[in-house]
């Protein structure tokens, strides 16, 4: 309707007020309808914008992936090019190394940072809040720079460095995943304990920590995933390696370091064996997800 | 409600092409006007005794998900009267409420049976429920203002949900919308004010103010009081049986005395042997609650059940 | 209490008193110990916090005392010794400013029509499926991004945008692939997640009596979501934005595989072009260590780090405001289920990300 605004007059033995509305409604029921159907369209095609690089990434990955993916490649170390047996064995296992390190110091310092949120003075606890915050705001490559300044120039390039980054990394989402779990208990668990006169401590040891063990577990797999395709922490710290280094305090390959390095180069072997090394570390990274929620849903329905 | 008469108009004359008359009259041509045709008004053989129906429903059936709520539910709503829905919660009042305005498209809830606003068929083939709604507004059991906006832009939001643009036309309405809810005093001074500031009963008067703003010809009340505290209650009661001149208005409750106090008109639903709520009578509120039919709303109304 | 004249080989625990003594004594040592442990877990959490901004301000204190403030604007001339973030902080705005404009609209119209507007039975896997994207690592979305979308640019996208009318102010120069315009798309497929799943927590947030109160009005599907759901949203879905923004100011693998690497500010979107993630990561390594360029470098650092902590906490505290730390103290909500539901992983997954 494009009635001048101002020049609506409602007054007089013309339409009132209530037929002017009820009029102007009608009229406009089926350009809404239109309108509401042309911007649902519009929200599908953003779905299907925001499904296409998914699609590609995932079809690109799996078929040259595939195609470099062999049981030679994944347990041989690389060659120079043009020389066969190429493989990424050493980077597998420098993954597993350097995360399982990184998960030996984050799990249980976030464990106790988090348990220390809980039952601690609360005015502190907000310490840690801030703390995890800003530490969970900064970006993987200051952590691999600030792994680097504390330990390879101590130690040298190091596996260990690698991992230290990766449990920096990983704290504050540890520490946060803690306490949302803790938190979540319902309020019952909570009274319960206290009508029985035990202190807030016991109660959180005792009670609530059981409880919120299977959330526990899935945020501390779950930053675990994240950590095992970082790349940042780990180009200034591990150094890579042709071979299998089994010994953290030396320089070590992983997985991301491989693809990050290869990718790069100009040979085609060299994407092909990136593009190898991506399928791999991908599904390695889902099926530690998926073992996430499996695992807290089988502990859940344990502990009914 | 107005009629506009004009001795040479032709009737049945549809509302819009009596806005295209006017605004072809605002351009400076002639133009005649017509009578309003709306259903409630089609002079039908009923004549002046009957009050005419604004809503009829004809067994009107809801189920969800394979198991029905409320069956059996054939009454005629009489225009510009207050008909109370009333029975134990669980007895489908709700539901046939609802069904009125085509809000179980949204909640998976099936509706059978069928409901005519005056002429229209509400879940016609061509019927969009956009055009349902415009005509049947909707107060729900706990006030529901739009928190982002403020007072005045809650009142107007139906308007402009329905197209209507002109600012001026926004302002009288919203104006006229409030005054018929007994708000305007109070919020004149603030309608930019966030609407969840307002008390509860406020703001459910606000709520009806938002719904009248549209003019509808039908207002569905679904327990508008229970929320709310005896003081407020004893406003809104007031402020619906004023509404009804204007609309028609349909009440669920659960509280036999509102219903006594406020309605014209009341339909019992109560739970059959099966589980199942069905409309089980309607009538003249006093006689319903007097001399009722059904020995089981006669169970009800004295409270031996429910 | 009476003396014990009870030869010594009878247990002291047959004595009443003395066995819950020594529990109690027990369960004190114990708790300390537990006390130890809670202290010692947050001493070293915040001693980790603290080495991290110490350590970088030393490293940086070489390049930052030669700078000074001009490091914000000045270029970035290590020959020259001018070791100025200028070039990098534009080149970062630009490409994170990029990543919004695409990944925001495109996110929330995503949000909304799972929130909303889809029919249920294909909400579900369509959003899981958009989430998943949180979980491939960066370095796998950079190694697609150089060997895919770089040609893809380079042959088809780049030239099209230069044929648009009007757009030529942003689109000249020779279209290599390698741009800031293809770093704004990588971040903006890289963050597009994080909106996505905010936005539709935000959106689902909203009280079904708001969208009820406007669809008894009459509105249209698509007036209920625009006028009631997005505006009742609107503070996750900024909580969305800002941490998206954020993550996109950090990302630095991504971004260096596309961005090519220019030096110089860029002067049209499709120019080659550095952000302060892809500097550091193209000139840690090359510096020696000890020397002005790596105190340099480590600068860059912590102005990216100032930049995105900033912004994080931002959205990190517009989230956090909603949701209680503390367990409720009030009465039982009579769920029932005493184990704790583990946190949403979708969520907590895309929360992850920084």
């Amino acid at each position: 309707m494009s009635a001048p605004a101002a020049s609506v007059t409602l007054s007089g033995p013309q339409l009132s007020q209530r037929e002017l509305v009820r009029a102007t409604a009608e009229r406009r029921i089926g350009r809404r309808r239109v309108r509401s159907r042309l911007a649902t369209a519009a929200c599908a095609v953003t779905v299907c914008l925001s499904l296409a690089p998914l699609v590609s990434l995932i079809a690109y990955i799996i078929d040259r992936g595939a195609r470099t993916l062999s049981l030679g490649f994944l347990v041989h170390t690389p060659k120079p090019i043009f020389v066969p047996g190429n493989g990424i064995g050493n980077a597998i296992v420098g993954t597993l190394i350097i995360v399982g390190l990184a998960m030996a110091m984050a799990v249980p310092v976030g464990l106790a940072a988090s348990l220390f949120v809980m039952e601690g003075p609360r005015r502190l606890s907000g310490t840690i809040r801030f703390a995890a915050d800003v530490l969970s705001g900064t970006p993987s490559i200051a952590i691999g720079v600030f792994a680097y300044a504390v330990i390879v120039l101590t130690i040298g390039y190091s596996g260990l460095a690698g991992s230290f980054a990766l449990a920096v990394l990983m704290l504050p989402i540890m520490v946060r995943a803690d306490e949302e779990a803790m938190a979540a208990v319902p309020a019952e668990l909570w009274e319960a304990g206290l009508a029985l006169g035990t202190r807030r401590g016991r109660i959180v040891r005792s009670v609530v920590l059981r409880s919120a063990l299977p959330g526990i577990v899935t945020g501390n797999l779950l930053a675990m995933a994240r950590a095992i395709g970082e790349t940042a922490p780990l180009i200034f710290t591990i150094f890579g390696s042709q071979f299998y280094a089994l010994r953290p305090t030396a320089p070590m390959s992983a997985m991301p370091l491989v693809i990050y390095t290869d990718a790069t180069e100009p040979f085609k072997s060299a994407q092909a064996t990136a593009w190898g090394t991506a399928l791999v570390l991908l599904v390695l990274v889902v099926v530690v997800s998926v073992a996430a929620r499996a695992v807290a849903a089988v502990m859940t329905r344990k502990a009914r | 409600m107005s009629m506009v008469h004009s001795s040479d108009a032709p009737p049945d004359r549809p509302l819009v092409d009596k806005l295209a008359a006017r605004l072809a009259a605002e351009a400076g041509t002639e133009h005649e006007l017509g009578n309003a045709s709306r259903g409630e008004e089609a002079p039908s053989a009923g004549g002046a005794a009957a009050p005419a129906a604004a809503v009829t429903l004809k067994d009107v059936a809801v189920t969800f998900g394979g198991q029905v709520a409320v069956r059996n539910a054939t009454l005629e709503l009489a225009a510009n009267k207050v008909t109370a829905l009333v029975g134990p919660s669980g007895c489908g009042k709700t539901s046939i409420l609802r069904a009125m305005n085509r809000l179980h498209d949204h909640t998976g809830g099936r509706v059978t049976g069928s409901i005519h606003l005056g002429d229209l068929d509400v879940y016609g083939p061509g019927t969009s429920p956009e055009l349902v709604r415009s005509r049947v507004g909707m107060v729900f059991q706990k006030p529901n203002p739009f928190p982002t906006m403020g007072i005045f832009d809650n009142v107007v939001s139906g308007l402009r949900f329905n197209g209507i643009r002109s600012k001026a036309l926004l302002a009288e309405a919203g104006e006229a919308a409030l005054r018929k809810a007994a708000l305007w005093d109070i919020v004149k001074d603030r309608l930019s004010d966030p609407a969840v500031r307002l008390s509860g009963g406020q703001q459910q008067r606000l709520c009806i103010a938002r719904a009248l703003a549209v003019e509808p010809e039908v207002i569905l009340m679904d327990e508008p009081c229970s929320a709310l505290d005896p003081v407020a209650t004893a406003k809104i009661e007031a402020l619906i049986t004023e509404l009804s001149a204007d609309v028609t208005v349909v009440l669920v409750t659960h509280n036999m005395f509102q219903a006594a106090r406020v309605s014209d008109f009341t339909a019992v639903f109560l739970l059959g042997d099966d589980r199942v709520g069905e409309l089980v009578e309607v009538g003249p509120t006093a006689t319903v609650f007097a001399e009722p039919r059904d020995p089981r709303t006669k169970a009800y109304v004295t409270g031996h059940i429910g | 209490m009476t003396t014990l004249s009870a030869p010594p080989a009878v247990s002291s625990l047959a004595v009443p008193g003395v066995g819950e003594a020594l529990a109690r004594q027990r369960t004190k040592r114990r708790g300390r110990l537990y006390a130890l442990i809670r202290w010692a877990g947050a001493a070293l959490f915040v001693a980790v916090f603290l080495a991290l901004l110490v350590t970088l301000l030393q490293q940086a204190a070489p390049a930052l005392g030669h700078m000074g403030l001009s490091i914000l604007w000045r270029g970035w001339n290590p020959q020259k010794n001018e070791l100025g973030a200028g070039v990098f902080i534009v080149g970062t705005l630009l490409t994170t400013a990029l990543a919004l404009l695409l990944a925001v609209p495109v996110g929330v119209g995503a949000a909304a029509m799972f929130a909303e507007l889809a029919p249920r039975w294909i909400a579900g896997p369509l959003t899981a499926m958009v989430e998943f994207l949180a979980a491939i690592p960066s370095v796998v979305v950079g190694l697609w991004g150089l060997i895919v979308l770089t040609p893809l640019f380079a042959r088809d996208v780049e030239p099209f945008l230069k044929t648009v009318p009007g757009l030529d102010a942003a689109f000249h120069g020779e279209p290599l692939g390698s741009s800031i315009l293809l770093a704004g798309v990588v971040l903006a497929i890289m963050i597009l997640p994080t909106v996505v799943a905010l936005s539709r927590v935000a959106m689902t947030g909203v009280a079904l009596a708001d969208r009820e109160a406007g669809m008894a009005l009459a509105a249209t599907r698509w007036q209920v979501v625009r006028k009631v759901v997005i505006p009742g949203a609107g503070r996750g879905i900024r909580a969305a934005v800002t941490l998206a923004m954020g993550r996109a100011m950090g990302e630095a693998i991504a971004v260096a595989f596309v961005i090519g690497n220019g030096s110089g500010l860029p002067h049209s979107l499709l120019s080659p072009g550095a952000s302060l993630g892809s500097a550091i990561v193209s000139s840690f390594s090359e510096a020696l260590p000890g020397s002005l360029l790596k105190s340099g470098v480590v600068a860059l650092v912590l102005v990216l780090l100032a930049i995105s902590v900033a912004v994080n906490v931002g959205g990190q505290i517009l989230m956090r405001t909603r949701r209680p730390a503390v367990p409720p103290r009030g009465p039982a909500d009579g769920s029932g289920t005493p184990p704790a539901l583990p946190p949403d992983p979708g969520l907590v997954l895309v929360e992850m990300q920084p």
